[in-house]
């Protein structure tokens, strides 16, 4: 990990690449792994995947590049300013704040934008946009279980036994996780559920207590924070991890961002992906195996399981069976579905079942 | 009202009479009756008429002479009236060529003149002298200076409107400034409500006419209007042609069947047209014989059939043999032995094949002989021989063949035309008609010709069509199979390209001008023929060249470009087609572009609507060379002049006024040509024009941006600013001129960063005497000297240009051979 000077030293190091090129009557220029699914490459030393060898090059020699390198350059300077004040902000403050800069040009012309450069400067410098002190709109979820953690607060250090100290809610995810530190646990297994009211409906039928579950909430497709805390969890503490999500291809990639890496963050699979990370539902087999209430697949569904197929994270025997017989019986089920067999139905069968049948427990 | 009704020949009396009747009308009344049609419709427009037509005039007699035009046309208001004066530098008038120039309406002499001419068609000036006179009453004030004279002569002249003659009331010596010319005074009744429309006259003749120098003053204008000569190149001259073969209607070619002074109808088109000669004449006469007599169907002769009739060679020697009588047994037997023989020789023959055959052989024996052949025994004798090649048999016995196929269906009772015909529908149809088809068909057709006249099988085309449509129809109903229109045309093609033309001596002229029809077929037979195009020496097109230095001359514009295209002929008149475009400056980019149309380098002013060059121009698609036009059809519009020229020895106009050129398919596909050919260019100015503005904006936003992008990382990095010319030249895909002097030695470094090879002209002004000069010339002008290289440097190159000044120096560098936009110079 890079520290906050570290974080900076990059920052001006990119900057004086820039400045470098200039100097040399070359275009300043900046080159980029191509985001882009087919540029996307198994790491077989640690597990994800990562960018593979393409690149793109954003170059000053057109209007556009040019904005956009200027753009880097105005961001450079606030990121560096706020490392130096040791203060933090949000993607969208960043956005908000680009107004005040006294280039009309240097100004970002939507959020996505400043997203985009933020991740552009994480990956041409290496550093995480944590280390840029840079944070997202929400917050990271939530976590339940027999983990005792210390966190490192702006407001001092705080000891939080993440079942004893927290309410119904949970544990509050920081948005830079790398700030806590975990002290004792008597957690078997982590399991990450998709919905928040599954997540609800398990913390009410004290599956956490009952098995010495760790429920971390992905609160759909999980944050940053969401899978960086699961990868320590599964990494420091040893235990393993499950992935409890819908049974249809769009929770399927939800699994694939917490064990493989996303396509946009792929430079930093190997700090946030668990590829040891397992799917326990619900599996397509499931809603034939459980005779699920299901719907019909969409005509979208059906494009994002075939894409999914063509998706190299994908490519593995267990989700090219279970995919392509989602394809064939034509339907998909949610988490809650299960309720059709009564509420105690997933925590007292359908759970333990899988569970079981996976060597969880 | 008497109604006439007559064919020509048939009662000449009527045309006399009615001619008669016709000059019976007063001029006056005449033109009363027509000034629409004359373009003195109203007294605004009259006056533009008359300006036009002598200013026409007045260019005509310069450039015929020889001399620069210098027009000067005045207006001015006497009371109730208009005063116009033209005055030219032209050659002046002799008395007695006065009533030629002014004569009677509709007798000018170049009404059949083929060579390109303002005032083509005589109506001209002295429409403008009579409406002058019928108007105010006064009589057209002539003066006129021949080359050479000391004193100018001054006349008067009206018209007799009651005899349509030209009568000069007063001729008196007069001095005049001018050491040649001619000048008119008109007095009429007229406004100037038509100012704009003579403005645009004035201005796109000095366009059309850069040759010429014309001013104007009319009562509106401060100043005098003056537009002075773009070039001293007078237009090129031109040659009188006779008509082309191809451009004649059948009344103009009866008037000259009737003026001609040839006997022959060869003789009469080698003299009378131009691009005709013995040869060209006999094809035309050949496809006049076709036409007018027929050709004659040839047949195949006896001994080459194999099966089928039975006749031999050995038939038609007996039949020869049975023909001639009291020549002796030798000169018998050698006649007919050497008839039958040649005859099957041939592979096919006709009538007046035989009859040669027979001839030729009869002299020859003739000359063995002794014996005489007269031409009665050579008529037998082709008689006797003839009819074993079409019957097979010598007997009297009629040819005739029976439509009914069960009559002889087997080969063996086949006449012989049938067995050919047979052939030639066989190889004429598709393989899918059956054999009983074909040979039906043949029976019917071979049935048809026997009803010919003669037998000589002697058949027009057209009588030929008629004839296998009618037993194809026949066919169809009787046996039940189609025979198409395709088949028909085949079978049509087959027989008559086995047929031959005759040699019969075409009918006279005189005969020919009698006969309606067989001109009608020499007509045809005229068109048929493949002749060469028209001589074009008798036009005097403007030139690419001098159409864009008109244009350049009268319109400020950015853009500039003209096409000429080659002669091509319409209606046996040749005619050329030229076009220009002038864009943007200051030329109002608002509404529709300018067009501007000219006839034999006369402008059009009226009628622009109705003219062939305005469908053209609307029909183009002008978007696609980077005009705008609403709804991609229509006049086009921007800041645009576009002007089309047409010259011709006889511009098709839609009126006599000769204010719009007619819709003819030949003219206008050259007129969009013409007009394409300028619009590409255009299209590439445009795009050119677009690609350097995208690289100016371009340009402009990175100059902008990359100063601040390098000022921002110079702050963060706590640097100096950076020196971006490089960067920004590279971007660019620019070309960079850099300076390094180090110690006495310049060093000029040209980077290429274009994707275009450039070759440059440099040139270093130093100040103090550059020594060792890299490939480089250097010219010493009053203490400076100028140092020029003329490097060419590829694509993504760099050349150094290098040399050695003593001691501090100054320097000026220039850089041509690329645009501005291009070039980054730091030096």
């Amino acid at each position: 990990m890079t520290t906050e000077s570290d974080a900076r030293d990059q920052l001006i190091d990119l900057a004086a690449d820039f400045y470098d090129q200039f100097a040399a009557g070359e275009i300043p220029e900046m080159e980029l792994p191509t985001r882009t699914k087919s540029n996307i490459e198994y790491d077989e030393e640690s597990g994800v995947w990562t960018y593979g060898d393409r690149t793109s090059i954003r170059s000053a020699n057109s209007v556009n590049g040019a904005r956009k390198l200027l753009k880097a350059a105005y961001t450079i300077e606030f990121l560096a300013d706020q490392l130096d004040e040791d203060r933090s902000s949000t993607l969208r403050e960043l956005y908000y704040l680009s107004e005040s800069w006294d280039n009309d040009e240097a100004q970002f012309g939507s959020q996505d934008e400043s997203n985009d450069l933020i991740e552009d400067l994480e990956i041409v410098t290496g550093v995480t946009r944590e280390d840029f002190h840079m944070r997202p709109e929400e917050s990271g979820a939530t976590l339940m279980g027999p983990l005792e953690l210390r966190e490192q607060t702006r407001r001092g250090e705080r000891e939080i036994h993440c079942q004893k100290d927290v309410g119904e809610g949970g544990y509050q995810i920081p948005n830079n996780p790398d700030m806590i530190e975990f002290l004792d646990h008597d957690i078997d297994f982590a399991l990450a559920v998709e919905t928040g009211g599954m997540r609800d409906r398990l913390v009410e039928n004290g599956f956490d207590e009952a098995y010495d579950c760790l429920v971390i909430h992905l609160k759909g497709q999980p944050a940053r924070a969401t899978r960086r805390i699961t990868k320590r969890v599964h990494d420091e503490l040893d235990v393993p991890i499950v992935v409890f999500a819908d049974g249809d291809p769009w929770s399927y990639r939800i699994y694939g961002s917490v064990a493989y890496g996303s396509i946009k963050s792929a430079h930093l699979s190997k700090y946030l992906a668990t590829p040891e990370a397992e799917f326990v539902g619900i599996q397509p087999e499931d809603i034939v195996e459980y005779d699920l209430p299901s719907d019909p697949l969409s005509d979208s569904d059906v494009n994002a399981l075939e894409s999914e197929l063509e998706d190299p994270r994908f490519q593995t025997d267990y989700w090219e069976e279970q995919i392509e017989l989602q394809l064939d019986i034509g339907k998909k089920s949610e988490q809650q579905s299960l309720a059709s067999r009564g509420l105690d139905f997933v925590t007292d069968t359908y759970l333990p079942e899988r569970l079981d049948e996976m060597g969880v427990i | 009202m008497t109604s006439f009704q007559s064919s020509l020949g048939e009662d000449e009396g009527i045309a006399e009479e009615l001619a008669e009747s016709q000059r019976e009308i007063s001029i006056a009344e005449f033109f009363e009756k027509n000034k629409h049609m004359l373009g003195f419709d109203s007294g605004a427009r009259g006056l533009v008429t008359a300006v036009k037509e002598a200013v026409d005039n007045a260019l005509d007699a310069t450039e015929e002479a020889g001399i620069l035009p210098d027009v000067y046309v005045e207006i001015t208001e006497v009371g109730d009236y208009y005063r116009l004066v033209i005055e030219d530098n032209g050659p002046g008038i002799t008395k007695e060529q006065l009533p030629k120039v002014f004569g009677k309406l509709l007798y000018g002499s170049r009404f059949h003149k083929r060579e390109q001419n303002r005032g083509q068609q005589g109506i001209g000036i002295s429409a403008a002298v009579l409406y002058a006179q019928l108007t105010s009453g006064q009589p057209a004030k002539i003066t006129s200076r021949p080359k050479g004279q000391s004193e100018a002569q001054y006349f008067e002249l009206i018209i007799d409107t009651d005899t349509n003659e030209p009568e000069i009331s007063v001729d008196e010596t007069t001095s005049w400034d001018r050491p040649h010319g001619t000048r008119i005074e008109l007095e009429m009744e007229a406004n100037m409500r038509a100012r704009s429309q003579l403005h645009d006259y004035v201005k796109h003749t000095a366009v059309v006419n850069p040759h010429a120098r014309i001013e104007l003053r009319e009562p509106g204008l401060e100043e005098p209007w003056k537009f002075e000569r773009a070039t001293d190149e007078l237009p090129a001259e031109t040659e009188e042609i006779r008509p082309h073969p191809h451009g004649v209607e059948l009344g103009a070619l009866i008037k000259m069947l009737e003026a001609t002074e040839s006997y022959s109808v060869s003789g009469f088109l080698q003299e009378e047209f131009t691009r005709v000669g013995k040869k060209t004449a006999d094809g035309v006469i050949d496809q006049f014989r076709d036409r007018h007599y027929g050709r004659e169907l040839a047949w195949s002769p006896p001994s080459s059939r194999s099966t089928g009739t039975g006749a031999t060679s050995a038939d038609v020697e007996a039949a020869v043999e049975a023909a001639v009588a009291n020549k002796g047994a030798d000169a018998t037997s050698s006649f007919a032995g050497g008839v039958a023989e040649t005859v099957a020789g041939n592979d096919h023959l006709s009538r007046s094949d035989l009859v040669t055959i027979v001839g030729n052989v009869a002299d020859a024996v003739e000359d063995d002989t002794g014996r005489t052949f007269g031409s009665t025994v050579r008529e037998n004798a082709t008689e006797a021989a003839w009819r074993v090649v079409t019957t097979g048999s010598a007997g009297e016995s009629d040819a005739a063949v029976g439509d009914d196929p069960d009559a002889d269906d087997a080969g063996d009772g086949d006449s012989p035309l049938v067995a050919d015909l047979y052939a030639l529908v066989d190889e004429a149809t598709s393989t899918r008609k059956d054999d009983e088809t074909i040979r039906a068909m043949a029976e019917a057709l071979a049935f048809r010709l026997a009803d010919l006249e003669g037998d000589a099988y002697r058949i027009t085309r057209d009588d030929l069509e008629r004839l296998v449509a009618d037993a194809a129809a026949f066919v169809a109903e009787q046996h039940d199979a189609t025979f198409g229109e395709t088949a028909r045309e085949n079978v049509v093609e087959s027989v008559w390209s086995r047929a031959r033309t005759v040699p019969d001596d075409p009918p006279k002229v005189r005969d020919v001008a009698g006969d309606r029809d067989a001109a009608a077929d020499l007509l045809e037979a005229m068109r048929g023929t493949d002749i060469l195009a028209p001589p074009t020496d008798c036009l005097a097109p403007i030139t690419a060249e001098l159409v864009e230095a008109g244009l350049r001359k009268e319109y400020d514009a950015d853009f500039y470009a003209a096409a000429t295209r080659d002669a091509e002929v319409h209606g046996g008149d040749p005619f050329i087609v030229e076009a220009g475009i002038a864009y943007g400056g200051e030329i109002p980019a608002e509404g529709a572009v300018e067009l501007l149309r000219f006839a034999n380098r006369v402008p059009l002013v009226y009628q622009r609507g109705a003219c062939a060059t305005t469908d053209v121009i609307r029909t183009i698609g002008w978007r696609n060379y980077g005009l705008d036009q609403p709804g991609g059809s229509g006049m086009p519009n921007g800041p645009a002049v576009i002007s089309i020229h047409v010259a011709s020895t006889n511009v098709p106009f839609t009126s006599e006024s000769k204010d719009a050129i007619a819709n003819v398919p030949a003219i206008e596909d050259e007129i969009e040509l013409a007009v394409r050919e300028a619009a590409r260019e255009l299209k590439s100015y445009l795009n050119k024009r677009r690609s350097m503005q995208q690289r100016r904006e371009k340009q402009d936003v990175l100059g902008r941006i990359l100063p601040e992008m390098a000022d921002k990382v110079s702050e963060v990095t706590g640097r100096s600013r950076p020196d971006i010319d490089g960067a920004l030249a590279r971007i660019m895909n620019n070309v960079s001129l850099e300076r390094e002097v180090d110690d006495g030695t310049v060093r000029l470094v040209v980077e290429n960063h274009s994707d275009v090879n450039e070759r440059l002209e440099i040139t270093d002004i130093v100040s103090t005497e550059p020594t060792d000069v890299s490939d480089g010339t250097v010219v010493d002008m009053d203490g400076e000297w100028f140092v020029q290289w003329k490097p060419e440097v590829a694509s993504g190159d760099e050349r150094e240009l290098t040399y050695s000044v003593d001691g501090e120096a100054d320097f000026e560098v220039s850089v041509g051979g690329v645009e501005t936009e291009k070039l980054t110079v730091n030096a």
